[in-house]
């Protein structure tokens, strides 16, 4: 099979295209960047092509594309994708908007490839086996979750407005809604946020607080902050609590860490699953059997409309009801 | 000496009166409960007298400076009242009263007749929340953004279990979650607005579950959890800012964990324990001693609890309408 990368602009590709380059039956077709330096640079890394202009790698002979460029950019590169038949791995948030994110998942229909939505944390191990517990039904009836995905000011494009779409937010909030939807087969039905720009002087929200009514009767909050400073010991952070009527659960997906105290710097050093990794083997075996991905377009946008109706939100000071 | 005598021989009344018997400058004059083996119990441990009502006490001590109420909430003000008519100065439990009404005439009650005040927010002497609020002061975490507190625990036992009675207690935000915004207000300031969710009205099991975010003029934004179902007791907080963050955990702070084992081959139970020479508790009563001999002005003020308070109902407002309240902050003519 031979997988193309389409822009280096998020950082995720890095950790894509290794886990790519390790996979037996999997070739990296090529890796299409506008910015040639950081092109060149990543084609030389992976052992392969650096074509300037995306339309050139599409025209390749190949099967499937990862999407990792801005935000803004996703629609563009998946309809071109989509019109020559080739399948689609794309980085979150779907688009930077919800007009985009429609006629991303339309284009993708129309064409008949599969569109897979990058939210690898449903890949986490310790995530994965939270949802065996739920499904257990070992909680009883859920009642609550309260979620944090707290991370650090990415800074260049992410805090540039009209090619992320939003901060803190759009960035975080997409991957816990994912959770919460996958863990309970729910929908949300309103949202309240508070958003904020309190930490960094970059001009994009790095503070959100979100609360959401699902429809299944439980409510949740998220704390999708990039609050991490300098100093804390690591990048961020996926936590769950999950409060049922037989019990709770605690899930910490990156909690399997060694604390290291070097003369430098204090970090976590992290050992558990690389849940990139089983992103990428999911969407290649999808593609290999054509089968319906895991995590699908309408995924992504139901992802998506959580957060812009959180922005809507927090400048209303009300909470907002999702179509 | 300072007299005083402990009404409630209930959880808090057997922190306040153990703290009291500990004091040099304090005698403890009784206990009172209406179930008198209750006080009797815990008054011949304390080697005290043992009361059934208020009165009693009253016409048998012989001078009472002060009086602690630990009763349950709806009881506050019928105490508060007939102490303050007696000129006692007064202890109370938190949250003052059930209601912003019967709070506020509780405060003016003792004020018209010169009689101190006191509400137990215990969480402002307890060091690691002081130590955290010092830090703050200091610039440690640069200007304060994004805050988290948690607390809660099992779903408390008390006497005729008026807990579980929302109309007397007010559940777990009135109770329990007063502590978190009496400390957040402390460091923080004033609330702008508040939204919030509880499991009151979707389960019926023996369990509360409360999460509220707090948006503060400062432009902070704060998430309290507030937990009657989880299995052990546990306060969290963490303090995010533009430099810096600070966060604590009580259930990773064990300094002293004793395990026993059942057999030969290990197994067993395991008691984590944190212990200092004096309790929060002994602290803050020391702390309402000090002040009542000193005239010192107390860490908090009535106003703070009543601030506490309105804080608490502008969250049960929000669990009962859904929406967002904002907070009229009107309440100077208080302090």
């Amino acid at each position: 099979m031979r997988v193309g990368i389409i822009s280096f602009a998020h950082g995720h590709a890095y950790s894509y295209t290794n886990t790519l380059a390790e996979l037996e039956g999997v070739k990296i077709a090529g890796i299409a960047d506008e910015n040639e330096n950081r092109g060149i640079k990543a084609a030389k890394q992976f052992n392969t092509k650096h074509y300037l202009k995306y339309e050139d790698l599409l025209n390749e002979p190949i099967d499937a594309v990862i999407i990792t460029s801005e935000n803004s950019n996703h629609y563009k590169h998946v309809k071109a994708a989509a019109k020559k038949g080739i399948h689609i791995l794309c980085e979150k948030p779907l688009a930077h908007n919800l007009k985009d994110a429609q006629a991303i998942i339309e284009v993708c229909n129309e064409h008949q490839v599969i569109l897979q939505m990058a939210f690898p944390v449903r890949f986490n191990t310790p995530v994965m086996k939270g949802k065996e517990i739920i499904d257990s039904g070992q909680l009883g009836r859920l009642i609550a979750i309260k979620a944090t995905n707290r991370g650090t000011n990415p800074a260049g494009w992410f805090a540039d407005r009209s090619k992320s779409g939003g901060g803190a937010v759009i960035d975080h909030t997409v991957h816990v809604v994912d959770i919460m939807r996958w863990y309970m087969g729910a929908e949300v039905k309103e949202v309240y946020a508070e958003v904020g720009n309190l930490i960094s002087e970059l001009n994009i929200d790095d503070s959100g607080m979100l609360t959401m009514e699902f429809d299944n009767n439980v409510f949740a909050t998220l704390d999708c902050s990039w609050s991490r400073n300098k100093g804390y010991p690591t990048w961020g952070d996926v936590t769950l609590e999950i409060i049922g009527t037989n019990g709770t659960l605690t899930i910490d997906a990156f909690g399997q860490k060694n604390n290291v105290y070097n003369n430098e710097k204090v970090y976590w050093d992290f050992w558990g699953d690389n849940m990139n990794k089983k992103l990428i083997i999911d969407f290649i075996s999808t593609v290999r059997e054509g089968k319906r991905p895991s995590i699908t377009g309408e995924d992504g946008l139901k992802a998506l409309g959580v957060a812009i109706a959180a922005y809507e939100s927090s400048e209303k000071n009300e909470p907002i009801k999702l179509k | 000496m300072l007299n005083i005598l402990v009404i409630g021989a209930g959880t808090m009344g057997r922190m306040h009166a153990g703290s009291f018997a500990k004091m040099k400058c304090v005698s403890l004059v009784g206990i009172v409960d209406t179930d008198l083996n209750k006080a009797a119990k815990l008054a011949d441990q304390l080697d005290t007298k043992a009361f059934r009502t208020y009165e009693e006490a009253v016409q048998q001590s012989l001078v009472i400076d002060a009086v602690s109420i630990c009763v349950p909430t709806p009881v506050h003000k019928e105490f508060l009242l007939k102490a303050a008519d007696d000129k006692k100065h007064i202890i109370c439990e938190k949250p003052l009263a059930r209601t912003l009404t019967d709070a506020k005439e509780m405060i003016m009650y003792c004020s018209e007749r010169d009689v101190k005040l006191f509400v137990g927010h215990v969480v402002r002497f307890s060091p690691e929340y002081i130590k955290a609020k010092l830090a703050v002061e200091k610039g440690v975490v640069g200007k304060p953004a994004v805050v988290r507190t948690s607390r809660g625990g099992k779903f408390p036992v008390a006497s005729n279990d008026w807990y579980t009675a929302y109309d007397s207690s007010g559940g777990l935000v009135l109770d329990l979650l007063i502590h978190d915004f009496d400390f957040l207000r402390w460091c923080f300031g004033e609330v702008e607005r508040v939204y919030a969710k509880s499991s009151r009205g979707r389960v019926y099991e023996r369990l509360e579950y409360a999460l509220v975010t707090l948006r503060y003029k400062s432009g902070v934004i704060a998430h309290v959890e507030g937990s009657w179902a989880h299995q052990k007791f546990t306060t969290k907080f963490e303090i995010a800012g533009t430099e810096g963050i600070i966060d604590y955990d009580s259930s990773k702070v064990v300094s002293v964990l004793t395990g026993q084992n059942q057999s030969n081959s290990g197994g067993g139970a395991a008691v984590p324990e944190s212990p200092l020479e004096e309790s929060s508790y002994y602290r803050e009563l020391e702390h309402f001693v000090h002040c009542i001999k000193t005239n010192d002005d107390p860490v908090i003020s009535a106003a703070d609890a009543y601030k506490a308070m309105e804080i608490s109902m502008a969250v049960l407002e929000s669990i009962e309408t859904g929406k967002a309240v904002t907070l009229n902050n009107n309440v100077k003519e208080l302090i």
